[in-house]
């Protein structure tokens, strides 16, 4: 495995009585492919959170790139190259899709000296263009469907030209055409590229997802989570056909994808 | 007197406007009901009398440096006062309402409570159908112009436009889009203020100056906000330009009007809330600010 590029240890949070997250430590290398699934409410949410720095931890500690993280404000944590987007999608609804965009691409990390506005806004329209939404640029936020705006998330996540992205539930709510889509430009995204005036150097990604038939044959591992303590990490092969994990997860689609790969 | 009432309603109502608009930009953005942002309006003109006949400074020179101070001056009451509670909207208030009257009594203490003026950046008059209009009337009209275009330019065409309105709309997001939000604050608290001394150097030479001065353009500023929908910028100009046309009509045409014309503009912000709750641009929701 490659270097740690994202540790995670001892992570705890508590929420009164409580404890949505228990001593959960791991690593994720530079060029990774990570998925982190679990039935729902296992905490796999509220990691990514605390990962992004939304949440404060209670105890333990997030490292990215060596450095502690812990409790440093969010924009410096994206402005080190990690990027996130949210199972609900918040937009700017007031702003038009490509204005939404800009903003992060005016942040300190992806910002180029003496860049004219305009040249701005064609880089966003490049993040459109990969997520597939650019011709929706001029629409106000406020109009797009579920879909639309997943994609949005995903255009503004991409803005910020991260090194680790953490994405929660990218497919939750798409067609099964659309997630195909989301899942083939995630797969582009990380082995890195010039996408018109878009550069990737190929982010290692953290993905919480339930379409596990999509999802698992992206990945190189998966951690799986059951109420807020890691149950199995390992291969999507060896993870499916773990007894542990399907006796924890919802049993059906784990069981069907460990036939299809049996 | 139609021109008259003209010329005056739009130096007036321009005024409000660009008073208004630091107001509104403030709130929208940080949540921050600056009570004392006329009271900066009123430092800067006391800042000009003091430059130009205390210390002899050119008249130009004098209102530059008075709206750089009156800026380093509110970004500091910022940092100092509003930064550590902005979370709680109305400590805030009630800590500007100190600040503002902090400022008064100051101003009472070290001038005394008389009127005192500021002699004209333009000298002179123009013949306008045979009424006389001041060229510092004509100046004011093409600054709070140039100002109110200058903010729009700003907002809507440039990339810290786009990231003040995406702070107004959604701070939170706006952090995760790497966006430092307490950074855009102090920007938008500088321009906030800085637009209150750009509207008190063009003003102080044309009414006069006392410690006083800063209550009347308040409660304008505060009736043509909600008159145009709270957090609307472009809605309280508007308000703005209605309340400072209905202030001058009134002056005009009432007999009397000059005493009566805060509680004939008052009027007509209630009569319109009661008909539009809202404002006349105002949106229904918290995050359809800016």
């Amino acid at each position: 495995m490659a270097a740690p590029f994202l540790e995670v240890r001892n992570l705890v949070k508590e929420f009164g009585e409580l404890r949505a997250v228990n001593k959960v430590s791991f690593e994720i290398g530079a060029d990774e492919m990570v998925g982190l699934i679990g039935p729902n409410g296992a905490g796999k949410s509220t990691l990514i959170r605390l990962i992004t720095g939304i949440l404060k931890p209670t105890s333990g500690q997030v490292l990215f790139k060596g450095e502690d993280i812990t409790g440093q404000p969010i924009h410096k944590t994206v402005n080190m190259g990690l990027a996130s987007t949210f199972q609900i999608v918040k937009p700017f609804r007031h702003l038009p899709v490509v204005a939404n965009v800009m903003v992060p691409c005016l942040c300190q990390r992806s910002r180029r000296k003496g860049e004219w506005v305009k040249t701005v806004e064609l880089r966003a329209r490049d993040s459109l263009e990969f997520c597939g939404i650019s011709d929706l640029a001029l629409e106000p936020a406020s109009v797009l469907s579920h879909g639309d705006l997943k994609r949005l998330e995903l255009a503004r996540a991409i803005a910020t030209e991260p090194d680790l992205l953490l994405l929660d539930e990218p497919f939750g709510g798409l067609n099964p055409a659309e997630t195909r889509l989301v899942a083939k430009s995630l797969k582009r995204l990380h082995k890195g590229g010039r996408f018109g005036r878009l550069h990737s150097e190929g982010p290692a990604m953290m993905i919480v997802e339930h379409k596990l038939t999509e999802l698992m044959p992206m990945l190189d591992r998966v951690i799986v989570l059951s109420f807020g303590e890691i149950l199995a990490v390992g291969t999507p092969a060896e993870v499916v056909s773990n007894k542990e994990v399907i006796k924890a997860y919802i049993g059906k689609e784990v069981k069907a994808l460990a036939t299809q790969s049996g | 007197m139609v021109i008259d009432i003209l010329v005056n309603g739009l130096v007036a109502g321009g005024i409000y406007a660009v008073l208004a608009v630091g107001f509104s930009l403030i709130f929208g953005v940080a949540r921050i009901v600056n009570m004392a942002h006329t009271a900066f309006y009123m430092l800067t003109a006391y800042f000009i009398f003091v430059g130009t006949t205390m210390l002899n400074i050119p008249l130009v020179a004098s209102l530059i440096l008075a709206i750089i101070l009156i800026t380093i001056i509110g970004l500091i009451c910022f940092k100092l006062f509003f930064d550590r509670v902005k979370q709680h909207e109305t400590t805030v208030m009630i800590i500007s309402v100190a600040l503002a009257m902090l400022f008064q009594e100051i101003l009472f203490l070290v001038f005394g409570g008389h009127y005192t003026g500021i002699p004209p950046l333009a000298k002179g008059f123009v013949d306008i159908a045979s009424i006389r209009v001041s060229y510092q009337h004509i100046f004011a009209i093409v600054t709070t112009g140039l100002i109110l275009l200058g903010l729009w330019l700003l907002l809507s065409k440039t990339g810290l436009g786009k990231a003040i309105r995406a702070v107004s709309q959604d701070r939170e997001i706006a952090n995760l889009m790497g966006i430092n939000v307490n950074q855009i604050f102090l920007i938008v608290m500088g321009i906030s203020v800085a637009l209150a001394g750009l509207a008190g150097a063009v003003i102080a030479p044309i009414y006069m100056v006392s410690p006083l001065m800063w209550i009347q353009p308040l409660t304008i500023v505060l009736a043509s906000v909600v008159l145009g929908g709270l957090g609307s910028v472009g809605g309280c100009v508007v308000g703005a330009l209605i309340l400072g046309y209905t202030e001058i009509i009134v002056t005009f045409l009432v007999p009397g009007g000059a005493s009566l014309r805060g509680a004939v503009s008052m009027s007509i912000m209630v009569v319109v809330l009661l008909v539009r709750p809202e404002g006349l641009f105002g949106v229904a929701f918290e995050e359809e600010r800016l």
